[in-house]
């Protein structure tokens, strides 16, 4: 087991209101698997993946990578955001590089390692382009291929392809699983989009409307590469759709019911 | 008649620009002509005080190889005590302001210990510290202080602005990828300010002009333009006095000029154009 | 690519510039051998700078001499009448423009008429310095110069007020004008080009009597004639207290000033008082100043320059000027004025022309300190 969660709670403090965001949050994750993390907006999954990361501090709980407590010892993750997050100033490969220069790797073993997964995301023609001169597409590789040359234990993903195209989107999507089929690495995926999930997981987690906790974890045994026209592909789709749909009306009456409230903010 | 329309409806933006550019010259230099006319005219006897161009530009040419008058000493070495005024001020400003700016952006602490102060002393004009820093710093550097503050709160406020609108993300990035505090600062802070900082450093280096021009004349060491101009209006040498303020325009546009390719090139580097 | 040949060749070319004049700057600045440094600084801030160990010395008017020795920051090595008895010091001046219109040349005359009795007044309250009147100058010029009591009585001690305009002013307009020419700052032939036939017909021509003359049988006058005098002056200059003598109610005892006294209407020029003497002669050349005091210099020089048209009509003040060096700074003559540092109140003051004189005579030079 990889990452092992227990207990979770995360409480925010906001101009002096406390935001539960998340409470009694569990999650394992095996080596090598392929999870994602599915739930209605604002249910803590971007909390989940920053605690992780250590990134941001929990409030009660156990949070263990490698059977390590995240709290001591910042743990090898590599973090993929959706705003891609790469330095402008830098070409593909120095940001590619960051993490390796941060670790002081010497500068003949920076290259290569940079250029090996420049490579692996498909990109070794673009090594010296700046951000600004690369698609949407290209620049996530950039951000996967700069979190994996960091040699991280586990890959956190927050809707990294929230931005793309639907066009872009599925190349990126046979691309990560291709990449991980090459790598093996521990993915754990944040997504809004249910075909995306079931395209991409060995398993999903369905979380529960604020405070967030998990509401079922469902296996997704097909075969890969998947049709997503299949009925084998739909059926599991819709399964996942329902027990999300339950959570969103949840979400949402609870919304309604703070109405006064969302009227001021708005 | 037709063809030449053509010929100037395909002329591409960049030469129009230069035709503009040309244009705009010689218009100043027709308004100025004719101001000093118009001066002329209106006191035969007293003669014109805004001698014409082409009256300014032979007293300059002469003034680059003979001593001043006024002064007694040649129109490069006032030219030169101000360059180094300017970029010694400049200097100390900008090693100054870029680490304060930095700090004053990303931390709360530094930033409520040294706003207050910083506020005090912003709406203060550098100029009016002129008389004060020649007797506290005296005759050289009291005439580089003044561009010291003229160019710090520019270079300061801009690095701060641009230190704390840093992307969150970024930050965050960098951190997931093993980056430390100090590597946070260096790889993530530092280069993210670094088009604030040229803002900063292009505002600061028109202001720096106007301060030494104008802390040389309360008084300073080796002259200076500025001190060359108020001498020559002094002895009612009109024309050298001309010749000085059309020194400082060009020296300004040069140095400001020279920030510009700086900023660009660094931009490039960056990748950022 | 060819930006960035234009770049190199921009950063080279300044490059050369900024090291060449760099060069040359440093090689001039060892060139200072038997020379006295000098800078132009407000009289204002001299004191301090004294103090401070900016500057060695400096030479300027009354109150800032008496300043330097009630502060015990400075000795005086030299007054100016050591180097030139009884030199002529500031004067008023009239604009040409006033003069023309048709009561400028009346109330020029009772402008002068005030301007005198200030000055004899001032003159009999220094002869009895118990009497009431000594008081009230010491008061006055207090005021005046916002310096304190010490000072001011030191610095009377140092002043000859004279309004009339006497052989030893012409002779001495002269000696500047001279030494203008001499040192290539005009010309003869600027002399002549505004229709000077030579300098002695400069000053006879330049400084006319007539208003003087005519002042003295001005009659108390009953009401006030147009028009209005803008009046320039220097600013904390005690050696021009005869203007706010004239302005000011208490010398007569009672509400009516001197001005108000001979039927002259005065204000403050916009801008006055001026840093310098050249300042004043800028706002002559603008039509802001009808009537001026200003040091003899400042007047000479930019009416030959620029041709500024105003006439000078009577003397101010004569001496009164001196060459302050710091406390133990060792400076016991001039020679050992060598390699120092002196202040100036500009290259056309007065006291900067003096104090070349004196170099001068020594066989000295005065250059900008660099
Ligand atoms: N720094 C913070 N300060 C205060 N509240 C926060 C902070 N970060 C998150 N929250 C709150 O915690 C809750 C969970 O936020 P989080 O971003 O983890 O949700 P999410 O599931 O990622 O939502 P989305 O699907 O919209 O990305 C939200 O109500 C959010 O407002
Ligand atoms: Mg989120």
């Amino acid at each position: 087991m990889i990452i092992s969660v227990k207990d979770l709670r995360k409480v925010f403090t906001k101009e002096r209101r406390e935001v539960v965001a998340l409470d009694g949050f569990d999650l394992e994750v095996l080596e090598s698997e392929f999870v994602c993390l599915l739930g209605p907006s604002g249910c803590g999954k971007t909390t989940v993946l920053r605690i992780i990361a250590g990134l941001e501090s929990k409030t009660s709980g156990q949070v263990l990578v490698h059977g390590k407590e995240v709290a001591s010892s910042r743990p090898r993750v590599g973090m993929v955001f959706q705003e891609f997050a790469l330095f402008p100033w830098r070409s593909s490969k120095k940001n590619v590089e960051f993490g390796l220069e941060v670790r002081h790797v010497p500068r003949d073993g920076r290259s290569k390692v940079a250029d090996k997964y420049l490579d692996l995301v498909g990109l070794s023609g673009f090594a010296e382009a700046h951000p600004h001169e690369l698609s949407g597409g290209m620049k996530q590789r950039v951000a996967i291929a700069r979190a994996l040359a960091n040699e991280p234990e586990v890959l956190l993903m927050d809707e990294p392809f929230g931005s793309l195209d639907a066009q872009t989107r599925n190349l990126m999507q046979r691309e990560l699983l291709r990449i991980w089929a090459a790598t093996r690495k521990t993915v754990l995926f944040v997504t809004h989009s249910v075909d995306e999930a079931v395209f991409l997981a060995d398993r999903i987690v369905v979380m529960t409307a604020r405070p967030g906790k998990e509401r079922e974890s469902i296996e997704v045994l097909l075969p890969r590469p998947r049709d997503r026209t299949s009925p084998e592909f739909i059926a599991v789709r819709s399964r996942v759709l329902s027990e999300l749909d339950e959570e969103f009306e949840k979400a949402r009456a609870r919304e309604l019911s703070h109405s006064p409230e969302v009227k001021n903010n708005a | 008649m037709n063809a030449i329309l053509k010929w100037f409806k395909k002329m591409p933006r960049s030469q129009w620009k230069l035709i503009l550019l040309v244009a705009s010259i010689l218009l100043f230099i027709g308004v100025w002509y004719a101001v000093s006319w118009w001066t002329e005219l209106r006191d035969p006897v007293q003669g014109s005080l805004v001698p014409p161009p082409d009256e300014v530009a032979s007293s300059f040419y002469w003034l680059l190889s003979n001593k001043d008058r006024a002064t007694g000493i040649y129109l490069f070495q006032h030219m030169f005590t101000s360059l180094e005024r300017v970029f010694l001020g400049f200097a100390l400003a900008f090693a100054l302001a870029l680490p304060s700016g930095l700090l004053m952006g990303r931390s709360w602490v530094a930033e409520g210990l040294a706003r207050p102060i910083v506020e005090i002393f912003r709406p203060i004009p550098p100029l009016a510290w002129a008389p004060a820093f020649l007797i506290i710093f005296k005759i050289f550097w009291g005439p580089v202080a003044v561009v010291f503050l003229g160019v710090f709160f520019p270079i300061l406020f801009n690095v701060m602005l641009g230190a704390r609108s840093v992307d969150r993300t970024l930050i965050d990035a960098a951190r997931t990828l093993g980056a430390r505090r100090s590597d946070v600062f260096t790889k993530v802070v530092l280069p993210y300010t670094v088009p604030y900082l040229m803002t900063g450093v292009t505002v600061g280096l028109g202001i720096g002009w106007m301060c030494i021009v104008a802390a040389e004349f309360v008084s300073a060491e080796g002259g200076g333009l500025g001190y060359f101009i108020l001498a020559n209006s002094d002895f009612g040498y009109y024309p050298e006095m001309y010749a000085g303020m059309v020194l400082i325009g060009i020296l300004s546009v040069l140095t400001t000029g020279l920030a510009g390719l700086f900023e660009r090139e660094v931009y490039k580097r960056m990748g950022m154009d | 690519m060819a930006r960035n040949l234009l770049l190199a060749a921009v950063v080279a070319v300044a490059a050369v510039v900024i090291v060449g004049a760099y060069a040359a700057t440093v090689l001039m600045r060892e060139d200072n051998g038997g020379s006295v440094n000098y800078l132009r600084m407000p009289p204002a801030t001299m004191a301090a700078s004294l103090s401070g160990g900016g500057i060695d010395g400096y030479i300027a008017w009354e109150p800032f001499v008496s300043e330097a020795i009630v502060g015990h920051t400075g000795e005086v090595l030299f007054w100016s009448e050591d180097i030139m008895p009884e030199h002529p010091c500031c004067v008023v001046a009239v604009s040409q423009d006033f003069l023309d219109q048709p009561n400028g040349p009346e109330v020029t005359k009772r402008f002068l008429k005030a301007h005198l009795e200030a000055t004899q007044w001032m003159v009999d309250a220094m002869a009895d310095t118990t009497s009431d009147e000594y008081a009230l100058l010491k008061t006055l010029a207090m005021e005046f110069t916002t310096r304190n009591e010490s000072v001011v009585e030191e610095a009377l001690k140092h002043l000859e007020f004279r309004y009339a305009v006497d052989a030893a002013m012409l002779s001495g307009l002269e000696t500047f004008v001279d030494m203008y020419i001499e040192t290539n700052q005009t010309t003869l032939a600027a002399v002549q080009g505004r229709g000077y036939g030579s300098v002695e017909d400069l000053v006879v021509t330049y400084v006319n009597e007539t208003y003087l003359e005519g002042a003295v049988s001005v009659a108390p006058a009953s009401s006030p004639l147009t028009p209005v005098v803008r009046a320039g002056y220097l600013l904390g200059d005690l050696h021009q207290l005869a203007y706010y003598v004239a302005w000011n109610g208490r010398v007569l005892g009672g509400e009516q000033s001197l001005f108000q006294k001979y039927g002259v209407v005065v204000e403050n020029a916009s801008g006055a008082p001026y840093a310098n003497g050249g300042v004043v002669m800028d706002n002559f050349a603008g039509g802001n100043v009808d009537i001026g005091y200003l040091g003899a210099p400042p007047a000479l020089i930019k009416h030959i320059t620029i041709g500024t048209k105003i006439v000078i009509v009577a003397q101010v003040n004569i001496e009164g000027s001196g060459l302050v060096v710091r406390s133990g700074s060792g400076i016991q003559d001039i020679e050992d004025l060598v390699n120092r540092t002196i202040a100036t109140p500009g290259e056309t003051s007065i006291q900067h022309l003096l104090l070349k004189i004196a170099l001068d005579r020594e066989g000295l030079d005065l250059v900008l300190k660099t």
